[in-house]
């Protein structure tokens, strides 16, 4: 098997972030440990977030993150990226600087060339190298399938933190990439997806989340989140619970991949979107208006998604503009934070 | 005659495909498929609706066996062959689809097209609800975007149980796709198999 001709895709069972752990087992697991407690934890397990924050000094903080993940292409160089910029998202949306990685290597060395490890790895530094981060090291275990990721490390200023849980009223909530690469995963898995898709989504998934997070700084923004592996709205669901709020959400104003709709009509959808809806649907009420397969798309598992930022309704438009005219085209207001009902979002 | 198909084991799209594979060399009046997981139950059920099957699901400890039957009609013998004939339908249950293939109606003045199609529009709601599926092509998904008076007609055509859809790639060859404000994207898959499954076809 050469690189040249090999499909990752074929080579696993679940593909990029649709292969995460259903978040209800996650919460099980989890339940009732005993976490260690350190006043320098300024985010950490107990009120999880993207990625954990520990103030070294009175002006600057680390934010650590670990993702890694099976395969969602086919080509093993836009793996690595897309592994790499998924890895590097959680710290743009805490709102820091990466600076530092590591990575960390699943190969299965007896069926898959090495050539492909080296490919997914170079694939791994273009997006480093993009990101201004330097590789510190990594680790490589041999398994019966493929896997790569990072461990990243930044900075931040310990009070410009922004995490999921400063929801306003009145905000608004804007979305920085389209929906539906978990469906589109999916059908690049079972061979439907025709190469101009793939190409396109690819590039998505590969791109950084750096230009938006740089842009929405200079906004007053309160919230902010990415949206990976629990879909959109297990996403939302996790910046809504506790808020003491409500949101809205105009569906057909989320920016998606038209193909995700109609692959979701046929049925290609991971396992990930069902586990996400049975574990965040009860947050969720839909209008009659929108369909199921928007529904679906909606609570889609995605792989490097874009940031969901909760800002100012005085800067919304602005915001907007500003990522547009950087390069974030698919940026839009998708939603508002409202008064109530307290903990709920509706979707119309 | 019923097919059963095992998928049990299988993860997706595994099943879907299999599915996919069977109708295409069989098209059977009725499948059973047996799966082991919940999503795989989802995922055979909506790609065997998305295919004009009824579908219902029996659990069994651990498995499901979801089974599809076509409905009445929808594999019923075409009548004619004949071209441009259409079935005499039994006023109320048949199904209509239109399919609007630009901005104006007629040939002739293009801006008296445009005034004619817009009350087309309009009227459509009084074929009542045999209007089954209004399809837009080409520069008639513009009626679906931002600025166009059609939305709130087309918004009132969706409320009553109209599919209103326009073509993805025509939207994204105007560069609309991002400004879509009613109905859903649909693709010439979706097209041509509406076109099968209607009654009759009226293209503008």
């Amino acid at each position: 098997m050469t690189s040249q001709t090999i499909r990752l895709t074929q080579t696993v069972k679940g593909a990029g972030c649709a292969a995460k752990l259903s978040p209800g087992d996650l919460d099980r697991a989890l339940c009732g440990l005993d976490l260690p407690v350190d006043p320098n934890l300024l985010v950490g397990l107990d009120r999880a977030d993207d990625a954990g924050v520990y103030r070294v000094s009175d002006d600057l903080a680390l934010v650590q993150t670990i993702d890694f993940f099976p395969p969602m292409v086919d080509d093993p160089y836009s793996f690595g990226q897309i592994a790499a910029a998924n890895a590097l998202s959680d710290v743009y949306a805490m709102g820091g600087t990466p600076k530092t990685a590591m990575n960390i290597v699943a190969f299965p060395a007896k069926t898959m060339d090495l050539s492909v490890l080296r490919l997914v790895i170079e694939g791994g530094l273009d997006k480093m190298r993009e990101a201004g981060v330097v590789l510190v090291g990594g680790h490589t275990v041999e398994d019966s399938e493929l896997k790569y990721g990072l461990s990243v490390t930044g900075y931040i200023h310990p009070d410009r933190i922004l995490t999921k849980r400063n929801l306003q009223c009145g905000d608004c909530l804007v979305l920085t990439k389209p929906i539906g690469t978990g469906i589109i995963a999916t059908a690049i898995k079972a061979g439907l997806a025709d190469q101009g898709v793939t190409e396109r989504v690819t590039a998505a998934m590969a791109t950084l989340n750096r230009a938006a997070a740089a842009i929405m700084q200079d906004f007053s923004v309160h919230a902010c989140t990415d949206i990976t592996g629990f879909g959109f709205l297990g996403h939302l669901a996790e910046m809504t619970v506790d808020s003491g709020y409500g949101v809205r959400i105009k569906a057909a104003q989320v920016p998606v991949y038209p193909e995700a709709l109609e692959w979701a009509a046929m049925g290609l959808i991971p396992a990930g979107a069902y586990n996400n809806r049975s574990f965040r649907g009860s947050f969720v009420e839909f209008g009659a208006e929108v369909s199921q397969r928007m529904q679906d798309l909606l609570f889609d598992p995605q792989t490097s998604g874009g940031l969901l930022i909760a800002v100012a309704p005085g800067d919304a438009e602005q915001l907007v503009h500003a990522l547009r005219t950087g390069g974030v085209e698919a940026a839009a207001i998708v939603g508002e934070v409202v008064a109530g009902p307290i903990d709920r979002i509706i979707v119309e | 005659m019923v097919n059963e198909l095992d998928c049990r084991g299988l993860a997706c799209p595994a099943p879907v495909l299999q599915v996919r594979d069977l109708l295409s060399s069989e098209a059977p009046d009725a499948i059973v498929v047996r799966v082991d997981n919940d999503a795989a139950r989802q995922n055979v059920s909506r790609f065997l609706e998305h295919q004009n099957y009824q579908v219902r699901f029996e659990v069994q400890g651990n498995e499901f066996r979801v089974v599809g039957t076509k409905g009445e009609g929808a594999d019923a013998p075409v009548e004619s062959s004949v071209p441009g004939s259409v079935k005499k339908l039994k006023s109320g249950t048949g199904k209509i689809m239109i399919l609007v293939t630009s901005t104006h109606m007629g040939r002739g003045d293009d801006a008296l097209g445009d005034m004619l199609m817009f009350n087309f529009l309009k009227t459509l709601k009084e074929m009542g609800p045999e209007l089954w599926r209004v399809v837009f092509v080409n520069s008639g998904v513009s009626f679906t975007a931002e600025g166009s008076e059609a939305v709130p007609i087309l918004q009132e055509l969706v409320g009553n149980g109209v599919q209103v859809t326009a073509c993805g790639a025509c939207l994204a060859f105007f560069h609309i796709l991002d400004k879509m404000k009613v109905g859903e994207v649909t693709n010439m898959l979706e097209i041509v198999t509406g076109m099968k499954d209607a009654d009759s076809v009226v293209t503008v």
